[in-house]
């Protein structure tokens, strides 16, 4: 079976208003905490839908598009840096798993 | 005001959720039951196995249905130990399981869930509260509502819902539960782990035909190892839906943000999965990323050869508490509510199966019971809905929680995802190979495989920690 990509993964999830370009975010992510105390970057590699990524310079960066409302980096992060809430239904993104 | 006050308000419209509200609908209770998802199941997540009969008693003879929202029972069962070649697996498949009440069901909870709710609704229609019983979707609680430090209702933007009870049922990610100080506003990584699944399709006869299913007989199938893991803590698992199978990951969230950025998994990932869109970057040491991981564990050969030819239809993800107790909130119920399922972090992995969704209906029910109870003595205070963790401490969930403890502590050890299976793989290669050269014994082989990845005092410590725990 060919390797997928995260992109490719992510393609099959079916986000909630997709069509909406200023979806309400659902996480706060505190990057200055990340990019000046945090020891380990993990949300760069522990969340599933790859939001967190690091830039060339070495600068963390988050959005909540791609979230899949797992909750992963609310419990990693313990440098205070991640606020999680539900998604809006009307105006956030979040999900609509097919299957579950 | 007085009038659309509710008997009691379900947040969350999960298994433990729609437990609570069947329970409450065939009581004549006046409850509202708020989802935030568009549907039941919207935001839910599971590996995939329904243990034990509790189904049958909330829904008799659930298989009568011919579309009970399910998808096949467990007919096989395989725990499988692997190293990165190979896999020892111990197997076992029984006629027993074929009678009634199933003893598992392997389920997709948007399906499940929603049937589930549509039982809801049915019930609610025979209810003497028909017009005024509501299973509401697509509406998110954004707060609890407390007056003099009782729990009185709920906030979904400017509107506010009162009750005499609240049922929490919000899942693992608790905010509510946390935000009326039962639990602590921030929860560490230490008891949870991140599950992430794959839904591959296949054509219905070909998945039969692979797995050697009859009728709606299922297989389930648990990993453990290098094979499964890289290293880090948690398993894998395969389940055999009608015509798809869910295969995925639960890794344990503390050694996974640890072992993330180790160069030596990173390079072992990268040898097994070479063909694909990431090119070696040679200079920097890129973390090992949680889906690389699944990569890994689909790509290792025991695992390759039963998802040939199939196709990803859905990729996803959700946290799980790991079954420790000390993740649970400091108490399940307060004066005017109760909270039930995952929300209450009852899930359990005792070595046998993954138990969760039972539990969440259990304690769901025995909410709703209490409710019911509190009715009609009129009385929704503290003292009363004690009965809540009365009678589930009672019951099957709070002593298996309790009894197991040892048994989730001794899984979680380190030697279980890298040093057992690879003595048990190593074992397995010697005494399964023939080759037509004088043959060692089998105690030689054992003990060359002991050495090879382990001590003998340290297995012996494993095999005794785990003869008492298990």
């Amino acid at each position: 079976m060919k390797k997928l990509s995260i992109a490719e993964r992510l393609g099959l999830v079916n986000y909630r208003n997709q069509g909406k370009s200023d979806a309400t975010p659902h996480i706060d992510v505190d990057t200055d905490i990340c990019n000046s105390t945090c020891p380990h970057l993990c949300t760069t590699y522990v969340c599933p839908a790859n939001c967190y990524t690091v830039d060339e310079e070495g600068e963390v960066h988050f959005q909540f598009e791609d979230c899949i409302e797992c909750g992963t980096c609310m419990y990693a992060c313990d440098q205070g840096a991640v606020t999680w809430h539900y998604p809006q239904p009307e105006t956030g993104r979040g999900v609509n798993w097919n299957f579950g | 005001m007085e009038d659309e006050k509710f008997d009691c308000i379900v947040v969350g419209g999960g298994i433990a959720g729609l437990g609570a509200a069947l329970t409450l609908a065939r009581n004549n209770m006046k409850f509202l039951l708020i989802e935030r998802g568009e549907y039941s199941g919207a935001k839910n997540v599971s590996g995939g196995v329904l243990w034990g009969t509790q189904l049958s008693e909330l829904v008799p003879d659930y298989w009568e249905d011919t579309d009970a929202g399910i998808e096949r029972y467990i007919k096989h069962r395989r725990l499988s130990f692997l190293d990165e070649q190979s896999a020892f697996s111990i197997d076992f498949k029984s006629e027993h399981f074929e009678e009634k009440p199933y003893k598992g069901v392997i389920v997709l909870r948007s399906r499940f869930d929603q049937w589930l709710a549509d039982k809801v609704q049915e019930a609610v229609m025979q209810s003497d509260y028909a017009e005024e019983s509501f299973v509401a979707n697509d509406i998110l609680v954004e707060e609890i509502l407390k007056e003099n430090g009782r729990v009185v209702g709920i906030r979904s933007g400017e509107e506010k819902f009162y009750a005499n009870c609240v049922i929490l049922a919000e899942g693992v990610n608790n905010l509510l539960t946390r935000q009326i100080g039962l639990q602590d506003e921030y929860v560490p990584a230490d008891y949870v782990a991140t599950g992430i699944k794959e839904i591959i399709k296949f054509d219905q006869k070909t998945l039969e035909d692979r797995f050697q299913l009859d009728g709606l007989s299922g297989m389930s199938n648990e990993f453990i190892g290098l094979g499964a893991t890289c290293g880090v803590e948690g398993g894998g698992f395969l389940y055999t839906n009608k015509d798809s199978i869910s295969l995925g990951l639960v890794l344990g969230m503390k050694d996974l943000r640890e072992k993330g950025g180790n160069p030596d998994i990173r390079k072992a990932v990268d040898r097994r999965t070479t063909s694909g869109d990431t090119t070696p970057d040679s200079d920097k040491v890129k973390p090992l990323k949680i889906y690389d991981i699944l990569a890994a564990f689909k790509s290792h050969p025991a695992v390759r050869d039963m998802i040939k030819g199939g196709e990803v239809v859905e990729y996803s993800g959700h946290v799980v508490s790991t079954g420790d107790m000390r993740i649970m909130p400091r108490e399940i119920y307060d004066d005017g509510v109760m909270v039930a399922g995952e929300a209450a972090n009852l899930l359990m992995n005792s070595g046998k199966a993954i138990q969760g969704m039972d539990y969440a209906m259990a304690s769901g029910v025995l909410a709703a019971k209490t409710a019911v109870a509190a009715k009609k003595k009129n009385d929704f205070g503290k003292a009363t809905l004690k009965t809540y963790r009365d009678t589930l401490e009672d019951s099957y969930v709070m002593k298996d929680l309790r009894g197991f403890q040892n048994a989730v502590h001794f899984l979680h050890q380190p030697a279980m995802f890298s040093k057992v299976p690879n003595i048990a793989c190593d074992f397995g290669r010697q005494f399964f190979t023939i080759d037509n050269k004088p043959t060692t014994k089998t105690k030689d082989m054992l003990k060359g495989a002991v050495k090879r990845h382990s001590s003998f005092w340290e297995l012996l410590k494993i095999g005794f920690k785990g003869y008492k725990s298990l």
